[in-house]
């Protein structure tokens, strides 16, 4: 009999054609989800072009007093440098959309990547319709993601556990991040993959 | 002489007061600190004082667990005379701010502290350091530093009436010791975790709870609950951070309906891997502490429990309002499997084998489009136009097979010869094409569930349901007795099978009503044009004169296809009108009335949902009920699925569905939101309203905002 064989053919082909909106997060555990993300000089950044990489994700607001807490103390650009110079590929995505606080155009994200000395891999991913802030489930900024190099989620959450805005804490913190990289990248299993962020809501 | 004496005193002490002032305040943007602390300090009790934020209107300060985003405020005491306990937190209200929630105060707040001076403490000198984060959207971080010199004196500490009012209205909102009633049943308190879900149920004793907020931001999510009752006892489920190590237990403060809150601390936490620890594992913590990443599921309680309930709604799917349309197939069949016994049970298997594959099929459709990362919803078969359009014609030309229409010919023959003797696989799939997209009872939770689930445990839910659609009709087919009671085969069955046509045509009509939703009313023309068509086809079909025959299907071949090409379906349907009372559904609109303290009731629906229609007719658009809305001032939304649409389809999700119906109701007063069951009753409706009337009464005596 045909029709059977028609009607699934139709329904699949019919629903395959729904616009496609991402659903499920980035989850410790699972497969990263995809992005496909011009960064500030026009460059397309992948997900799998990163396979066998470490990658470090991390959402940015430069009106953020979060980000700022880690940017004016250079904690943010000390792990920077500390991590791409071990190959790890550091990802700064802003995700904030037009007319929204932390929304910078092409044209003035390089200068807004030299003003905060930004030592990324690259610079900043520019995500203006949050698509891939809404993949990952960024909430806040900074809100921090480690994919190992099989494209596996092994950290998402805070950049440490020290919520207070004043840059003093920082030493006397504990870095998740730091801790997550150095355990998954010594082949150790990571301790505490998954934390509640903390700072800013990202401004979608 | 006494008179001023006192009246020395009060000036020195005002004057003093006046010269402190300066540093017993602080403030920032947006905000405003001071203290609320007695003029005078007992010596011998602990005094309970505050520091009070007054904020701008639209800014908010932070509750203990800020919730998505935010930070709660710090406090870092110094006192040589004193000793300052820990931050008393008043209970939170549940801010939404566009895609998070955070937990705070909608407006001015006092955090609270028992002071207790040292023994030989005259006078009581506090410093505070402090640092808070104050947010509308955007947050502005606060640093500050607030002093306090106040006497000691014996007895009771003493207040200005002012303050000591300011005060009371926070302790009145600080979570109470476990009561009696509660403490009687928090052992009893069962929290249940699996895929991303927490499941915190109560016994039957426990009082109404409207609410619950963590204490911990750590692993349960900040969003509100959604308040699920299950044979009397409340369910609350919540969503967990995504891939968070679910810890021991859990504390939280419940909020019950009488604007009371109370401490519910560790409870403790099963989890699929903490119901499988058995004694050794324990002994190797760590390796359980390590994610669990490639390890297959375990089959934990709740997965059993979903599994059960997809079997049980298959099962109770058969009687609902859904399955009316194939209910005439079934019951055709049952007649006419007259021949063995054997016969029959075979063409009951290919049924359920069609019910099942179908079943099958859609959950693989519905996997590979999950993991392409679409956001799909169960029922997407009939949200596609090609797929309707395909179902009337079907049912068209079954229901012109049953008049008798189809026995001519030789290859259409065979085919209508398949039909008649039911060709049981494809009336499988029939059913579960028209049936399965609106949910049953037990059935919502089950699908709901597949969106987290990993791909093996969804698909073994998709199939545990075509199980339960299939199971009555298997044993009704497998009875021994119900052949014999039924009349010897003859004229009487060929009479059925034509009347049988009717219901046929019934759902042709219903499936157009569904696709002109769809793309809107113009198809009409389309579908008429097609029905005469194949009509023509098949009436030619029978033909003697070979030319006339080849004439005849080939001018109806080439006028369906200029038909299709010509006509194509775009979906572009009007938008749903709304019927009086009732308003489209926006997430905005539900934050704003919460917000406001209005209740809302959101009727989650599709034209091709036929329970939703039963319902929308026996209870949401009758009068009663239209009365029932108005006189408590609920808020009513319609989400229409006829189409797709993301909005909804997200709303679903965060309710943990992906299928209609779907009733919520939003209490008065910003409590958990409450799913009503998918058989609607005005009884259920009532009694869900008349639990509520607390808040309701408040608020239209005005003492909400």
């Amino acid at each position: 009999m045909n029709i059977p064989k028609f009607l699934v053919k139709t329904a699949f082909a019919a629903s395959l054609a729904f616009s496609a909106q991402v659903w499920a997060v980035a989850t410790p555990g699972q497969a990263a989800p995809d992005f496909n993300t011009l960064d500030a000089a026009g460059k397309t950044h992948k997900l799998d072009q990163y396979k066998g990489k470490w990658v470090v994700l991390e959402w940015f607001n430069e009106g953020c007093p979060f980000v700022k807490k880690h940017y004016g103390s250079h904690n943010m650009q000390e792990l920077q440098k500390k991590y791409t110079e071990q190959g790890v590929t550091w990802l700064t995505v802003i995700s904030s959309a037009e007319g929204k606080q932390g929304y910078v155009t092409s044209a003035t994200a390089e200068g807004v990547a030299k003003k905060h000395d930004l030592s990324a891999s690259a610079p900043f991913l520019l995500d203006p319709t949050g698509v891939m802030g809404k993949a990952y489930g960024a909430k806040t900024t900074p809100h921090m993601y480690i994919i190992n190099p099989e494209g596996t989620v092994v950290y998402a959450g805070a950049i440490d556990d020290n919520s207070s805005a004043n840059p003093a804490v920082i030493p006397e913190s504990k870095n998740y991040v730091v801790a997550a990289l150095d355990q998954a990248m010594a082949g150790k299993p990571v301790k505490t993959a998954a934390t509640q962020p903390y700072g800013c809501s990202v401004k979608y | 002489m006494t008179l001023i004496f006192i009246g020395g005193i009060l000036l020195q002490h005002s004057a003093a007061a006046a010269a402190q002032s300066e540093n017993e305040q602080a403030s920032g943007d947006h905000v405003k600190l001071s203290w609320l602390a007695p003029d005078a300090f007992s010596r011998t009790q602990a005094s309970r004082m505050g520091v009070y934020f007054e904020v701008d209107p639209g800014w908010h300060v932070y509750w203990r667990n800020p919730g998505d985003s935010g930070a709660a405020p710090r406090f870092e005491f110094e006192s040589q005379d004193a000793d300052v306990g820990q931050a008393l937190w008043p209970a939170p209200s549940r801010l939404p701010i566009e895609h998070l929630t955070n937990l705070g105060y909608p407006g001015n707040v006092a955090y609270l502290f028992d002071v207790t001076p040292r023994a030989d403490a005259q006078q009581l000198e506090i410093k505070l350091d402090i640092e808070w984060l104050v947010c509308k959207v955007d947050c502005i971080p606060g640093f500050g530093q607030m002093a306090l010199q106040r006497p000691v004196k014996d007895g009771p500490s003493s207040w200005s009436r002012a303050t000591q009012a300011r005060v009371e209205q926070f302790v009145a909102q600080l979570p109470k010791q476990t009561p009696a009633q509660l403490s009687a049943i928090s052992d009893r308190v069962r929290a249940d975790y699996s895929s991303g879900q927490l499941h915190l149920s109560f016994p039957a004793a426990a009082p109404q709870l409207r609410t619950l907020f963590p204490l911990q931001g750590n692993f349960v999510n900040a969003a509100q609950p959604l308040k699920e009752p299950r044979d009397g006892k409340q369910t609350f489920v919540f969503k967990t951070l995504p891939g968070a190590q679910p810890p021991s237990d859990l504390d939280f403060i419940a909020a019950d309906q009488n604007g009371d809150y109370w401490q519910l601390n560790n409870v403790p936490l099963r989890s699929a891997a903490s119901v499988a620890q058995s004694p050794e594992l324990k002994k190797s913590h760590e390796l359980k502490k390590s994610p669990e990443l490639s390890k297959p599921p375990r089959l934990s309680y709740s997965a059993v429990f979903l599994l059960l309930s997809a079997v049980l709604g298959g099962i109770v799917l058969n009687l609902m309002p859904c399955v009316f349309p194939v209910l005439s197939i079934k019951v055709m069949h049952l007649c006419d499997n007259h021949g063995s016994s054997a016969r029959r049970l075979g063409q009951a298997l290919a049924y359920s084998a069609g019910v099942i594959t179908t079943f099958a099929a859609l959950g693989i459709i519905f996997l590979l489009l999950r993991a392409s990362g679409a956001a799909v919803g169960w029922g997407f078969q009939l949200q596609s136009p090609l797929v309707v359009l395909a179902l009337i014609m079907l049912f068209w030309l079954m229901g012109l097979s049953f008049l008798g229409m189809l026995s001519f010919g030789d290859r259409l023959m065979q085919w209508a010869a398949q039909v008649r003797s039911g060709s049981s696989f494809l009336m499988g799939m029939l059913a579960v094409f028209v049936a399965a997209p609106c949910t049953g009872p037990f059935m919502g939770a089950a699908l709901g569930a597949t969106v987290v689930l990993s791909p093996i445990l969804a698909m073994a839910i998709f199939i545990c349901l075509g199980v339960g659609l299939a199971l009555p009709y298997l044993l009704l087919a497998a009875l021994p007795g119900l052949v014999n009671r039924l009349p010897a085969p003859g004229q009487w069955m060929e009479t059925l099978r034509q009347f049988f046509a009717f219901p046929m045509f019934a759902t042709a009509i219903w499936l157009s009503a569904v696709l002109s939703k769809l793309v809107g009313p113009q198809v009409w023309w389309l579908i008429s044009s097609l029905m005469l068509l194949t009509a023509f086809a098949l009436w030619g079909n029978g033909l003697s004169n070979q030319f006339a025959r080849k004439s005849v299907l080939g001018f109806s071949v080439a006028a369906v296809a200029v038909l299709l090409v010509t006509q194509p379906l775009a979906e572009r349907g009007e938008p749903t009108e709304q019927s009086d009372g009732w308003q489209e559904f926006s997430q905005r609109q539900v934050e704003r009335s919460q917000a406001l303290g209005r209740a809302v009731f959101i009727d989650f629906t599709a034209a091709w949902c036929i329970t939703c229609q039963v319902n929308k007719q026996l209870v949401l658009n009758t009068d009663a009920a239209n009365e029932l809305f108005q006189r408590n001032n609920i808020l009513r939304l319609r989400a229409d699925w006829t189409r797709y649409d993301k909005k909804i389809t997200e709303a679903l999700s965060q309710f943990g569905r992906n299928s209609v119906p779907l009733y919520v109701y939003y209490p008065a007063g910003g409590g958990a939101a409450e799913i009503l069951p998918q058989i609607l009753t005005l009884q259920t409706l009532r009694e869900t309203i008349a639990a509520d009337s607390h808040h309701l009464s408040f608020q239209s005596e005005g003492f909400l905002p």
